[in-house]
């Protein structure tokens, strides 16, 4: 039995930096743009097919691969961010960006299934079936890789909001959009490159994603619930509670994954509102400003 | 005060234009499914009718709080299972089963206070989140309970009717329905009620400062707009004859209440009604005419970006702008001050000052 | 203070608008906008050269789709089988196909269309157990006999509608007893070489559940211990923690309760990174799907892998033959690329077939009860017979097994029927 909870635990702790991974992009987007992007999940799915196609038609390794795939889907982030969501305004904006991401998911959906078909997909490589013999546990390299590059990720971008003048900017618009534009800050630039960085992120999420679990196009729906959850409960805007969040969520739902995998899943979204009723804020999220 | 003084007669013929077309509608909606009596027809209409109902319903709560609520779905879902599991364990057979339908509104009412005393404490993305939370976890515990069938859900007896029978009296039902949705949405608005669900909106803070009981304000509402869905999802669950756990707690179901609501108008009472009646038949139609592939999700997905981009108002308070400029066209927006001499100044300041 | 309540002419206005401009459009939608009884067409039509008309929804997108499309492919080479030979009755067929993208509204819609507006002649079932319900009851309202391959869970046939107008036809084999053959074999090993230890994680299915429960129950009676027994939810997002546990256990046996590919290759995939290897390993699906299933997990890994099934694409069946021969030239990939939704959905419309020729005439009553008659007909599925309940009752349950490094899919059980081959035991470990 006890061996059964270090197992759940150590799998909690290695499925949670993949989410965290997918989760990271999507609570700047939230902190800083005040939106929901539904499109996360499918977000997702297209990092997991450019690597996919990087994969298996230049025999590009995976990791290596994204170099590629961020840099592209920070692209198609700002593109996004600037044609669609740019434009949403008023007091009916929260119901807005949800039909607006929506739409983005749909289309971005349609053509995968276009291009790819339905059939389900997964990224491989060496690393990606074999594990390393640790303490009687075997810790499958994929998961262990994906971890680091989760905090590496979080480091990386700890340091581009907290030392760069970018970074700067962000974290004022994300404080008070209004007094930022006052100081002289462009919130619109502020907000495409955020969206773009949130968006590339999510490449290597995709990745991470694709490489443990088989995909299609219609798999970013049953994502997007859970990462939503797991930026709430982190605190929106805040990347290190996306982190702490998705490895306890993870964890709390494998470990009582022993008992009864049905009703995991109803304890991770249980867990969620037991915790907002306490602290709605999240674990790490700011006191909400009056609306903008 | 005011400005010019308003003939009685003008408000009069207005409102008696509106009630003729009231009636109109009336005498077209019930006889619609005489006139147009294929039940393919009758089907898109009950689809529509439902829809009207449930979007109207929830229109009622988010649309005039702004607490948008992805989590109408519970109370569909529940409604619709209370009849099914009722009507298996009391073993009710044939046209016994729609004395059910007070139960699926008095479980979705149930169900709406746990859940509202719950959500209603944080606000807007939180609030979001929770309601697809609580979403879920209803979606899971019909998977996971016995008592609701698990992953086979709950079939509902068959009714031997002929199908241009069993399309028209599910017409009927729904129809009514829809107007108790509607009539009870515009009773909520005229009342004070439906003003304190608006200062809500417009500044919660500064409504509960001025007096209002937002808590049960927005329960109050909640319940009402819960306790509709759930009759509603009730009559759905007889019409298709099954409920499974996808079916009735359908995540995209929330999304497209959202988009009908955005796109008649949120927050007005027409627009629900237009916002379902061009998007449910539109949808189960462009289904069958595009069957082949991913285009038509790829075209939907364009055609909400069109709406919200386009119409971003909804289409009536929209309509209600061009009506407004066009019976208002040649004449100045603020009426001039009359021109006639007035030995006392102080009243004519007054009469100038608003207007 | 206004002079009257602003909403109240812009919203009656626009509303009556609206109003009249959907039902126009609703008008528009169907073809025919008289009235119609809406009972099925009773009788066959007078000119012997109109085409007979069959109707079906298949889930085109969302879900189902990969499964839904190999049934299309199945519907139409079929159709085209059957035209090219000279038609049914001597008329050609012509296959209407909708999609309700997974979704139980859109097929009650779809079908409602097919039978009052299109007035198709006869009917083909959608596909999976959750759609086939609503489905029946549409078709026992108009009378129409549903035959269908990819409905088999009890529930389709304990359905209200089906019960009083019994009809539903599901040419497939029915789910329950599918692992019974591979039980049989368990049992016939001595003592010493069965498995002593089973594992039985199962998603949340109709589907799914029914044959694993049930081989679980006997396997326990000989004697195997069941060490690891749970459901998991059909829509999960991580396997892993489930499949990790499974492999704590070190079962020597895993039978699978799977819906799908990703399922199944998410198993192997927690499997082998946990360096474990059942001797035994059945899915109840995913490794049917030929080529999506190799892809997904490859090839050298497939090696090994059993799944139940009615059918396979090495089936020494000539009229099967001659469909997987037509299929690989059509739509390329070699015989083991088959999916066996193609045979179900093949072995669907010759059932209707016979049943048309046997009544001579697109009768829907008639067809209903003569294929409640107690008459057999083969299929590339093999022979079908239907019992009172609708289910395939001469469908004999196959085990199949990947072989050749997963180039090729053979049949294993029972050992002795003919056609099956030498079984592989245990199972090989990992490759790559």
């Amino acid at each position: 039995m006890a061996r059964q909870i270090y197992q759940a635990i150590v799998d909690g702790i290695l499925v949670g930096g993949v989410y965290a991974l997918m989760a990271v992009g999507l609570t700047l987007i939230f902190g800083v743009l005040d939106i929901i992007n539904i499109a996360q999940g499918v977000l997702v799915i297209l990092g997991a097919y450019l690597s996919y196609t990087l994969s298996v038609r230049i025999h590009l390794d995976l990791f290596l691969g994204l170099l590629i795939t961020v840099p592209v889907m920070f692209v198609i982030g700002v593109v996004i961010q600037w044609a669609f969501i740019r434009r949403l305004r008023g007091r009916e904006r929260t119901s807005m960006t949800l039909l607006v991401t929506y739409a983005v998911a749909l289309i971005i959906e349609g053509l995968l299934y276009e291009i790819y078909g339905p059939n389900p997909k997964q990224l491989n490589a060496s690393y990606v079936q074999s594990s390393v013999h640790v303490f009687g546990f075997y810790l499958s390299y994929i998961y262990l890789y994906g971890f680091a590059l989760a905090v590496a990720l979080v480091a990386a971008i700890y340091l581009l909001l907290y030392r760069t003048r970018l970074g700067r900017s962000v974290r004022a618009t994300m404080q008070d959009e209004t007094a930022a534009r006052l100081i002289g800050i462009e919130v619109n630039r502020v907000a495409a490159l955020t969206f773009g960085v949130g968006v590339g992120v999510t490449a290597a999420g995709g990745m991470l994603f694709g490489a443990t679990n088989a995909f299609n196009p219609n798999s970013g729906y049953d994502l997007i619930s859970r990462l939503l959850a797991i930026v709430i409960l982190g605190g929106l805007g805040s990347i290190g509670g996306a982190l702490v969040a998705s490895v306890f969520m993870l964890t709390l739902e494998s470990l009582v994954d022993i008992w009864s995998p049905q009703w995991a899943i109803v304890v991770f979204y249980a867990a969620l509102v037991l915790v907002l009723v306490i602290r709605p804020t999240g674990f790490f999220g700011r006191p909400p400003v009056r609306a903008q | 005060m005011t400005g010019p003084p308003v003939k009685k007669s003008r408000v009069g013929r207005r409102r008696a234009a509106a009630g003729l077309a009231l009636v109109l509608l009336a005498v077209a909606a019930i006889l619609f499914p005489v006139v147009f009596s294929s039940p393919v027809i009758t089907n898109y209409a009950i689809y529509a009718l439902i829809f009207i109902a449930v979007v109207t319903a929830w229109n009622m709560f988010s649309g005039f709080s702004g607490y948008i609520s992805l989590g109408q779905a519970v109370f569909f879902g529940s409604g619709a299972y209370a009849v099914g599991i009722a009507a298996r364990e009391w073993h009710i057979n044939g046209v016994g089963v729609f004395a059910l339908l007070p139960l699926a509104a008095a479980v979705g009412a149930v169900i709406a206070v746990p859940f509202g005393l719950v959500a209603l404490r944080v606000r807007r993305h939180t609030f979001i989140v929770i309601t697809i939370a609580v979403f879920f976890i209803f979606q899971l515990m019909a998977f996971n309970f016995s008592f609701t069938g698990g992953s086979v859900g709950v079939a509902a007896p068959f009714l031997p009717w002929s199908p241009t029978t069993f399309n028209d009296r599910f017409y009927y039902i729904t129809l009514a329905c829809a107007v108790v949705a509607v009539v009870v949405a515009v009773l909520v608005r005229r009342a004070r009620f439906g003003l304190q669900l608006r200062a809500i909106r417009d500044d919660e803070d500064r409504a509960r400062g001025l007096g209002v009981r937002t808590m049960r304000v927005k329960l109050a509402a909640f319940v009402l707009s819960a306790a509709i869905t759930g009759l509603v999802g009730g009559v759905w669950f007889l019409y298709l004859t099954q409920v499974q756990p996808p079916s009735g707690f359908d995540p995209l179901f929330d999304l497209a209440l959202v988009l009908m609501a955005f796109l008649g108008g949120l927050g007005t009472i027409s627009g629900p009604i237009i916002g379902a009646l061009i998007i449910e038949p539109g949808q189960l139609y462009l289904t069958i005419k595009y069957t082949n592939g991913y285009l038509s999700e790829i075209l939907l997905g364009a055609l909400f970006l069109a709406i919200v981009i386009f119409v971003p108002r909804g289409i009536v308070p929209t309509t209600g702008e061009w009506l407004r400029r066009l019976r208002t066209r040649g004449r100045p927006a603020i009426p001039p001050a009359p021109a006639a001499p007035d030995p006392d100044p102080a009243r004519s300041g007054l009469s100038g000052g608003t207007g | 203070m206004r002079p009257h309540p602003p909403w109240l002419s812009r919203n009656y206005l626009a509303l009556s608008a609206a109003a009249v401009l959907s039902a126009c459009l609703v008008a528009a939608c169907s073809s025919s906008s008289s009235s119609t009884t809406g009972t099925a067409k009773a009788t066959s039509s007078p000119t012997s050269t109109k085409p007979i008309t069959i109707g079906a929804s298949l889930s085109l997108t969302g879900d189902f789709s990969a499964d839904g499309q190999a049934f299309e492919r199945g519907y139409q080479l079929w159709a085209s089988d059957v035209n090219s030979s000279g038609g049914l009755l001597g008329r050609q067929v012509k296959l209407t196909i909708l999609n309700d993208n997974s979704s139980p509204t859109q097929v009650q819609t779809n079908y409602q269309t097919l039978f009052a507006s299109d007035k198709v002649d006869l009917a083909f079932g959608p596909f999976s157990s959750l759609l086939t319900t609503p489905s029946a009851s549409v078709a026992a309202r108009y009378g129409y006999a549903l035959v269908e391959g990819a409905g088999g869970a009890p529930t389709v046939f304990a359905s209200p509608a089906n019960q009083t107008a019994h009809n539903v036809f599901d040419v497939s084999l029915p789910i329950e007893d599918e692992l019974i053959p591979f039980v049989n074999w368990v049992a016939s090993l001595p003592p010493g070489q069965r498995p002593k230890t089973a594992a039985y994680p199962m998603a949340d299915d109709p589907f799914a559940d029914p044959p694993v429960q049930l081989a679980q129950q006997k396997l326990q009676a000989l004697g195997v211990k069941t060490v690891y027994s749970k459901i998991f939810p059909a829509e999960n997002a991580s396997y892993k923690p489930a499949a990790d546990q499974v492999a704590a256990t070190g079962a020597q046996a895993v039978l699978l309760g799977s819906t799908d590919v990703p399922t199944v290759a998410a198993f192997m995939q927690a499997f082998e990174q946990q360096h474990y290897n059942p001797k035994m390993f059945i899915c109840a699906a995913g490794p049917d799907q030929g080529a999506a299933f190799t892809s997904a997990v490859g090839k050298g890994n497939a090696t090994g892998m059993m799944v139940p099934n009615g059918w396979y694409p090495g089936y020494a069946n000539a009229a099967s033959q001659k469909m997987v021969n037509e299929y690989v030239a059509k739509y390329g990939g070699s015989p083991s690329d088959v999916n066996a939704d193609v045979a179900e959905a093949y072995s669907v419309g010759q059932v209707m077939a016979q049943a048309v020729t046997g009544t001579k005439g697109t009768d829907n009553a008639k067809i209903i009860t003569y294929l409640h008659s107690g008459v057999t007909i083969s299929t590339v599925q093999g022979p079908v017979r239907f019992d009172n309940s609708g289910r395939n009752s001469s469908a004999a349950a196959f085990t199949f097994q990947w072989q050749q490094q997963g180039t090729a899919f053979k049949q294993v059980l029972p050992a002795s029927a003919s056609g099956s081959v030498a079984i592989i035991n245990p199972k090989p470990n990992w490759t790559s």
